[in-house]
């Protein structure tokens, strides 16, 4: 492709150069034919003013007088001058007075030429003027014509020599010039066209009878031998006589041929070398790009630890340094998808014993219902809710530690255990809070903390016995007819005390509540009226209460309640992540007056 | 997410802190001591949201002071309900000048803040809410609140 657009700009380049070559050759023969028509037309000129002097001394004495003897040496070329006069008795001319340098030399000359006469003469009346060398060499004859009132004209001739013009004709060589006369007589020229007409050779238009003489101008011809040539011309001014050059236009644009030979091979050196560089190159970058792709096809098996050496600091070697960069990249995001992955895998393994850290969703304990809900905002949470029974009391656990995730999970981990164990040493709520500060506490030191409810509650006396550290205050909803409203809810917030880890030696109160049959208790973190829409809206404390208010009052159980809660918030949340862990369980104290707490109680997952 | 903000003006020993933002985890107090300050204004009006890693840092800052009289101003929501379940969050040597009390309209949806001056809607065990609050359009509006549990921090009932 580009050396075929090289190949087309030569074409066009040359041809302009040689549009531009033929002009100038144009201009420049045609400059030297008009120079040459030029000089013959100035000798002639002044040989004719030279003679008027003697023709009219002529005129004046019938015969040429000693002074036009002396005008005659005023000019080396002029060799003779003879008055041709009418002669009635031959019926034509005869030579009358001569003037002459070398005696008798007109009379030498006239008995070779007397024979050309006649033609010459027929020119003569035609054109008023004829210049001729009826011997091909350097003596020229200007024979003129001159009115009589009486009787025929006379005839002047002139006998004169043009050696050193003549002289610059002879030399055949790439340009040619030719003195011709209209008819295409070649009268100064080569040797070998002496005598020939010029259109015999070469077929100028100029010379065309129908075309008026005179004038210069330039033609490009044909030979008969299919030689083109360039041809100018210009009229000499004097008879009919045109100065002719010609040159082949092989040679008028040798030079053309010379710069199209030296661009062809400039043009074959520069592909070449065009050519053996790209060669050179496309090996180098076919060589870099392999490698390239072989490393790929390494990371392609998984061995991401490949490496391509940068041997070039040029878009290949900066393309083989961000596959490096790249495969690094991509070795560091598989190691770290790994350790995602076993974390993540660790996660759901902490997730499952996480689980077992709650206690079945629904129980029942005689006329006690319980139902709850845990859902951790990710894998694992930092909220803890519990039930437990131990002899006729029921301990009800519910937690929330700073933050949620792993951190907060762990706390929440040991939280669980320690209030196992102290569900076991029968203390009270106050006490139970104030061991497990103490052990949160050392365990976190004051990182983490935990909020806190924990109510002892009498199955057989409904008696609660409370301890609220710092945790949202449980809805207590007493036994009533008809609905419940907003200001039926009562609060278990009788006592405040410092979340659990805050201060290893914090004290807690305790509170003790009367609950009837029938009453309801409500238990809660604070991730249910930050649960969340689509729009990152919360659903707030109003709206939360009136989602309560309606499930417990459109529900005959517990657990149906705590199911239609749920699904008042799910079509709230329309699957948006939680915002924080999301605990609550309901407590209810069935109004079954006179059923007997067994041991059988039914726990159901 | 607008990040927690404060602005300090001390004139003398009298300090002025208005806060805003979130407070979280990253809420820095340090450059907030309190020291040397015998009298202590904490302007709440533009705290947005505070978590529980908030609170225990707010309970860690506010628990370092020891001698400054504390005032809390202008108190939204989101504050009164940690002074009204965490202990700590309002000490015993702070008080509260001023709190929001929200305010709604159930049919027309129209909410409104009130701010509760201490000494005019509120003083120690009592609340004198204004006798009636009413939305653009005219609307009586109620408190949009649980009171007793809203109120329990002036340990007064409505």
């Amino acid at each position: 492709m580009p050396a075929a657009a090289l190949m087309a700009y030569l074409a066009i380049a040359l041809k302009v150069f040689k549009d531009d070559k033929v002009a100038y050759v144009f201009d420049t023969t045609s400059q030297m034919s008009s120079s040459i028509a030029g000089q013959l037309k100035t000798r002639l000129d002044n040989i004719v003013k030279l003679t008027q002097p003697i023709l009219v001394d002529l005129a004046q004495y019938q015969d040429f007088s000693r002074l036009s003897r002396a005008f005659l040496q005023f000019d080396s070329s002029l060799q003779s001058m003879a008055i041709m006069v009418w002669d009635d008795t031959t019926g034509g001319y005869k030579v009358g007075p001569v003037l002459e340098k070398e005696a008798y030399g007109f009379e030498k000359f006239w008995t070779q030429w007397k024979d050309q006469w006649n033609p010459s003469l027929v020119q003569l009346f035609m054109n008023q003027t004829v210049v001729t060398n009826p011997f091909l060499d350097d003596r020229f004859t200007l024979v003129q014509k001159i009115e009589r009132p009486n009787g025929r004209p006379l005839l002047v001739v002139l006998l004169f020599q043009l050696s050193d013009f003549s002289q610059q004709f002879q030399t055949l060589s790439a340009q040619n010039f030719f003195l011709i006369q209209k008819d295409g007589k070649i009268l100064l020229g080569p040797e070998t066209y002496l005598g020939q007409n010029l259109k015999d050779s070469l077929p100028v238009r100029f010379l065309d009878l129908n075309r008026q003489a005179g004038g210069s101008g330039v033609e490009t011809i044909t030979d008969k031998k299919d030689v083109n040539r360039l041809v100018s011309y210009a009229s000499v001014g004097w008879g009919d006589l045109y100065v002719v050059s010609t040159v082949t236009e092989a040679n008028a644009l040798g030079a053309v041929e010379i710069l199209k030979r030296k661009s062809l091979l400039f043009l074959i050196v520069l592909i070449s070398a065009t050519t053996i560089l790209s060669l050179f190159a496309s090996s180098s970058i076919t060589h870099a790009l392999t490698k390239l792709f072989e490393a790929t096809g390494e990371i392609s098996k998984g061995h991401f630890d490949v490496k391509v050496e940068v041997e070039s600091s040029d878009e290949v070697g900066a393309l083989a340094e961000n596959f490096n960069k790249m495969a690094a990249e991509v070795s560091r995001l598989v190691v770290q998808t790994a350790e995602k992955a076993r974390m993540q895998g660790e996660l759901e393994t902490a997730r499952m014993v996480q689980e077992t850290l709650f206690p079945p969703p629904r129980a029942d304990f005689g006329s006690l219902e319980i139902a709850g809900f845990y859902e951790p905002a990710s894998e694992v949470g930092g909220d803890w809710w519990s039930y437990t029974r131990i002899g006729d009391h029921v301990y009800l656990w519910i937690g929330d530690a700073t933050g949620h995730g792993a951190g907060a999970a762990l706390i929440t981990s040991a939280a669980k255990s320690a209030a196992g164990l102290i569900e076991t040493l029968g203390f009270s709520p106050a006490n139970a809070l104030q061991a497990l500060n103490k052990s949160i506490y050392d365990v976190s030191r004051g990182k983490v903390m935990m909020t806190f409810f924990l109510g002892k509650l009498n199955i057989k006396t409904y008696e609660m016995v409370y301890c609220n550290a710092s945790h949202e205050a449980p809805f207590l909803f007493k036994s009533k007819d008809g609905p419940y409203k907003k200001k039926d809810i009562e609060f278990l917030d009788q006592n405040n005390n410092p979340r659990l880890g805050q201060g290893r030696d914090s004290e807690y109160t305790e509170t003790t509540l009367q609950l009837s049959e029938g009453d309801l208790l409500f238990f809660y973190t604070d991730g249910v009226p930050d649960i969340r829409n689509p729009k990152n809206e919360a659903w707030g404390e109003r709206e939360f209460i009136k989602g309560l208010l309606t499930s417990l009052n459109t529900s005959p159980s517990s657990h149906e309640a705590l199911s239609h809660f749920c699904e008042s918030f799910q079509v709230y949340r329309q699957g948006t992540t939680l915002a924080d862990d999301l605990t609550f369980f309901i407590v209810k104290n069935k109004e079954d007056k006179n059923r007997e707490v067994s041991s059988n109680e039914q726990v159901s997952m | 997410m607008s990040k927690f903000q404060c602005k300090v003006d001390r004139q003398g020993q009298k300090l002025t802190l208005q806060l805003g933002g979130i407070i979280d985890e990253d809420a820095d107090f340090a450059p907030l001591a309190l020291q040397g300050a015998q009298e202590v204004q904490i302007d709440l009006d533009a705290i947005k949201s505070i978590n529980s890693c908030g609170i225990r840092e707010w309970i860690k800052w506010i628990g370092a002071n020891s001698t400054a009289k504390v005032v809390y101003a202008k108190c939204p929501k989101v504050i009164v309900d940690q002074m009204n379940m965490v202990d700590g969050f309002l000490p015993a040597f702070a008080k509260v000048e001023s709190f929001y009390v929200p305010y709604y309209h159930e049919d027309s949806g129209s909410e409104k803040n009130i701010l509760f001056r201490y000494g005019v809607e509120f003083k120690e065990g009592q609340i004198q809410p204004p006798t009636e609050v009413k939305d653009e359009s005219g609307n009586p509006m109620e408190m949009d609140i649980i009171e007793s549990k809203y109120f329990k921090f002036i340990k007064a009932k409505v």
